[in-house]
């Protein structure tokens, strides 16, 4: 049996994936990014490994992705997470046509081919509203752990409107709203909504096409795929793995590669590098 | 003529040496090759992007020095322009007001409104004179060689005043000579771009040509045969990759950085980056009258962009032959952010390369940018979407 791997270095946490040959997930693991880039991508490969009950020789190649794909010291190649989540959701979901990734970050819109194949992208490139530090920004003001965010903001009746662009200042406002009186509840939902809302206009620029896939640590979030999918005005395809996809991408161009080089090469024909 | 060499640090020594040494000076926001001018008695006249027929400043003895900004924090101009003004206005205010360089005369161009401005606000802080360079506005006019013509005349009087030396035709058909020289050399670097793009990076090419804007083009020509030189000898690797034409510095510059992520990425075999240093495209005739043949060549053997509005040279058909002429798969196209002549002519660059289906990644950019994750991200994607295909 083959093995590939992605490793997923995001801002806030990184990712591995281990794939078969037949592209199926054997192992997944995920640990903080913190300060060594490098040490976090060790692990994380180490710990997916351990899960997989694999010695490192096993993998025959590893793709490296994310802000910190340069450093997978020990990957043969590196590809960008946009299109390690395409190529991942396309994967998990076939008849994706639209991805929004929601990391730590930064969000990025993606239409993609029924190959996975990138047709167009943006990305939130100014500041960070409408991204998962946003939500983080919401958690420090309200003192709410992120993972209660979501079941918090679904209890919200009538949210307020955020108004703000910046995260600095959107907790500027939380605090305001909550000196005004208003719920917790209320004002998650309206944070949950402002995002959405941003997430939806950054979609709108690629063109929103059936079917969109949810993707990054923000998909685990229930109020952020609520408010996404009344913003969108359908459902979004979310799967339990939606926090591994960029990872688990880069394992399928790496799967890629070792299919390729185990191919016979034709007379005249190189093996692809 | 001052005939002493200003750039020590470019001679002898590896081609590494070189480049490293052309980075340093090239980055150094003292300007250290117009300080060392000046230390010698030299006079200096700044002019700002995009073009100016700097062989009459050069015939006068002086170091001509193209203003195009500087990374350095617009501390002084903030006060002196809106915010939202493009950077290179102020950053190239900056280095005046704070000293780094001095000036002899200042001219500008009405390429946009503000810098047409530029000149007032230079006036209205400095001594010395600043000037407006009308270069035509109808560039299809029979009579535009004959207005600009009347317009380099003007100027040369001008710098004859600023320089206190006579501009004579001899010596003008001299300097003519000497920048059609470095034409020739920036040609034959720009063709090793397009034609062996693994022997010199984009950056490496930019520094190499942008020294010519602060040093004496006698002596860039000396710096530019002996990278030539070692370019050629270079062994270096070949790696696949794709072949790009970057649109949009034809003003205001992207960060060195920014021009090296870009190169880590894409071969970018042909470029409007300091334009003005390449406008003419051939040589300038040394016989006749050299004002006329310096106006002509602006005008009939010249290459275009945002700022020149020419009906034989409609922009978005000239970066498709720029495209097709250098053998490019794809085109980066960029404009430096608040600049409205590069900002307008995107919409009809993105519609032609779309007509043409020629793939095209489009940013904006500022000369002060620092950070280049977002736009490293975008450009790799858009690369591996071409190879992957």
């Amino acid at each position: 049996m083959a093995y590939a791997a992605g490793v997923d270095v995001g801002s806030t946490q990184t990712k591995a994936v281990i794939v078969d040959e037949t592209g199926a997930i054997v192992a997944r693991s995920l640990t903080a990014t913190g300060a060594n880039v490098i040490q976090a991508a060790q692990t994380a490969f180490e710990e997916a490994l351990n899960e997989a009950g694999l010695e490192e020789r096993e993998v025959e190649y590893v793709v490296g992705t994310g802000y910190g794909r340069y450093k997978v010291t020990f990957g043969n190649t590196q590809v960008t997470e946009i299109s390690c989540h395409g190529r991942g959701a396309v994967h998990m979901f076939p008849d994706t046509r639209t991805v929004v990734d929601m990391g730590g970050q930064d969000t990025k819109a993606i239409r993609v081919s029924a190959e996975g194949e990138i047709i167009d992208f943006c990305m939130n490139d100014k500041c960070a509203a409408g991204t998962g530090r946003f939500l983080g920004a919401a958690s420090s003001a309200l003192d709410i752990p992120l993972d209660e965010l979501g079941p918090t903001a679904l209890k919200g009746e009538r949210p307020v409107k955020i108004s703000t662009t910046c995260t600095v200042f959107a907790e500027s406002e939380v605090l305001s709203w909550l000196g005004k009186g208003k719920k917790i509840q209320d004002i998650l939902l309206g944070v949950h909504q402002s995002i959405a809302a941003r997430s939806a206009g950054l979609l709108r620029r690629v063109g929103i096409e059936d079917q969109v896939t949810f993707t990054g640590g923000v998909a685990k979030n229930t109020a952020m795929v609520e408010t996404l999918n009344q913003r969108l005005g359908l459902e979004v395809n979310v799967s339990d793995e939606s926090h591994y996809m960029g990872a688990l991408g880069a394992a399928l161009f790496a799967l890629d590669h070792v299919l390729v080089s185990r191919q016979p090469a034709g007379r005249g024909e190189e093996v692809a590098s | 003529m001052m005939e002493r060499s200003l750039i020590p640090e470019l001679q002898g020594g590896s081609l590494e040496d070189l480049l490293w040494s052309a980075r340093e000076l090239l980055e150094d926001d003292s300007f250290p090759t117009v300080a060392r001018w000046r230390e010698g008695g030299g006079k200096v006249v700044g002019h700002f992007q995009v073009y100016f027929p700097e062989e009459i400043a050069h015939a006068a003895g002086a170091l001509p020095f193209r203003m195009r900004g500087a990374p350095v924090e617009p501390l002084q101009s903030d006060s002196r322009f809106g915010s939202y003004l493009c950077s290179i206005l102020k950053t190239s205010l900056e280095v005046a007001l704070t000293g780094r360089v001095e000036l002899d005369l200042f001219v500008t161009h009405p390429i946009c409104d503000a810098a047409r401005n530029l000149a007032g606000i230079f006036g209205r802080n400095f001594d010395y004179p600043c000037q407006i360079l009308y270069l035509p506005q109808n560039a299809n006019s029979a009579h535009a060689p004959t207005y600009l013509r009347g317009e380099y005349d003007r100027l040369k009087r001008t710098v004859e005043e600023a320089t206190g030396a006579m501009v004579t035709d001899e010596g003008l058909r001299g300097s003519i000579a000497v920048y059609n020289r470095n034409r020739a050399l920036l040609r034959e670097l720009y063709a090793m771009k397009r034609d062996t793009p693994w022997l010199v990076s984009a950056d490496e090419a930019y520094v190499l040509m942008a020294l010519g804007g602060m040093m004496r083009r006698e002596d860039h020509n000396v710096v530019l045969e002996t990278a030539l030189d070692l370019l050629r000898g270079r062994e270096v690797p070949r790696p696949d990759r794709i072949r790009v034409v970057y649109e949009g510095g034809f003003c205001e510059q992207p960060p060195l950085d920014l021009i090296r992520a870009v190169a880590r990425s894409c071969y970018v075999v042909d470029d409007d980056l300091l334009i003005g240093m390449r406008w003419i495209l051939g040589d300038v005739p040394e016989a006749g009258d050299p004002l006329l043949n310096l106006a002509t060549a602006y005008l009939e053997d010249s290459s275009y962009s945002p700022v020149q509005h020419d009906n034989r040279k409609p922009k978005e058909k000239m970066l498709l032959k720029r495209i097709r002429e250098s053998g490019a798969d794809a085109a980066i196209v960029t404009a430096a952010k608040m600049c409205e002549p590069g900002l307008e002519e995107q919409v009809a660059y993105t519609r032609a390369l779309d007509e043409a289906k020629v793939p095209y990644f489009v940013s904006e950019f500022e000369e002060n940018m620092t950070s280049f994750d977002h736009l490293e991200i975008q450009l790799e994607t858009f690369v591996e979407n071409l190879m992957f295909d």
